[in-house]
């Protein structure tokens, strides 16, 4: 049986479901607290052993990269296992962060081969942090990714005149302002629209 | 003269699964069904009607070892929708002024 209905219901009844469809979350905000807290505790390690008599200040690094992907492919496969669409936006981000995942061993190895300093490759990094943190931030209208990106970028630029240890830090306090705080106030927005 | 709106389209349940697909990439049954609270059976027959048309393209597979039904909006479905919003812009205007 087939309901009649005039224009006015039918623009309506669009109207409601593009609302609806547009209203599916993207649980962006675990990724950036996961990867936020390891890079952070990772310099932080990596700076303070460079101090120290310590051969291999880079010690912590392998074990900070296996939790961050395994955190990482547990989120991904327990968000697949719940969403019951594909959205644009999210195929949009996940391309914007495995062109990130790419560039980034692109960097390091760079730095491996010695091709570039590991203080020329710490700022790369941080300026790679600002454009997938600028640009992932303007796909989900999100400023504070917005602004966390712009201050990376201006973070990298100071550091060029930085001694090479310090980029450590500068590694530390852009994590701070693009990923970590954009992450809780993501999540406090994810917690606020579950609400509604 | 205005057009004739797209009878595969003029169609509560039919609408309401395209206006759901055209702002996703693809949805599964149980996403539509949920959305439109729709019964299981006219919602399967209302998507076959619109495969038929073309207007939507079904993929059938398995997760976990339950079925799983992916549907997807196509080109086709793409232009129909937006000749149908067209057409009904077109009504509504034709209606405006004497609409009470």
């Amino acid at each position: 049986m087939e309901e009649q209905f005039n224009e006015q219901q039918s623009l309506k009844l669009i109207q409601e479901m593009i609302e609806n469809a547009k209203s599916k979350l993207e649980a962006g905000s675990f990724y950036y607290l996961l990867w936020g807290w390891l890079v952070l505790a990772g310099t932080l390690i990596h700076f303070g052993l460079l101090y120290t008599q310590f051969t291999y200040p880079y010690v912590a690094w392998p074990v900070i990269m296996v939790a961050g992907l395994i955190g990482t492919a547990l989120g991904v496969r327990k968000s697949k296992a719940r969403a019951k669409t594909k959205t644009y936006l999210a195929n949009s981000i996940g391309f914007l962060w495995t062109g990130f995942s790419i560039m980034l061993l692109f960097i390091l190895f760079s730095a491996m081969m010695g091709k570039i300093s590991w203080s020329m490759s710490n700022i790369l990094i941080i300026a790679l942090y600002g454009l997938s943190t600028f640009a992932s931030g303007g796909m989900i209208h999100f400023k504070p990714l917005i602004y966390g990106g712009i201050a990376s970028w201006l973070i990298a630029i100071a550091s060029l005149f930085v001694a090479p240890q310090f980029t450590f830090l500068s590694i530390a306090l852009s994590i701070i302002v693009s990923y970590l705080v954009p992450g809780y106030l993501l999540r406090n927005r994810e917690k606020s629209q579950r609400h509604v | 003269m205005f057009k004739n709106l797209d009878p595969i389209l003029h169609s509560q349940l039919r609408l309401s699964i395209m206006s759901l697909l055209i702002s996703l990439e693809s949805a599964e049954f149980s996403y539509l069904l949920e959305q439109t609270k729709a019964t299981k059976g006219n919602l399967s027959i209302q998507l076959n009607k619109l495969k038929d048309a073309g207007y939507i393209s079904i993929k059938k597979s398995f997760r976990n070892n339950y079925p799983l039904t992916t549907c997807k909006i196509t080109p086709k479905g793409i232009s129909a929708f937006e000749e149908y919003v067209e057409a009904l812009s077109g009504y509504i205007h034709k209606n405006k002024p004497t609409d009470h």
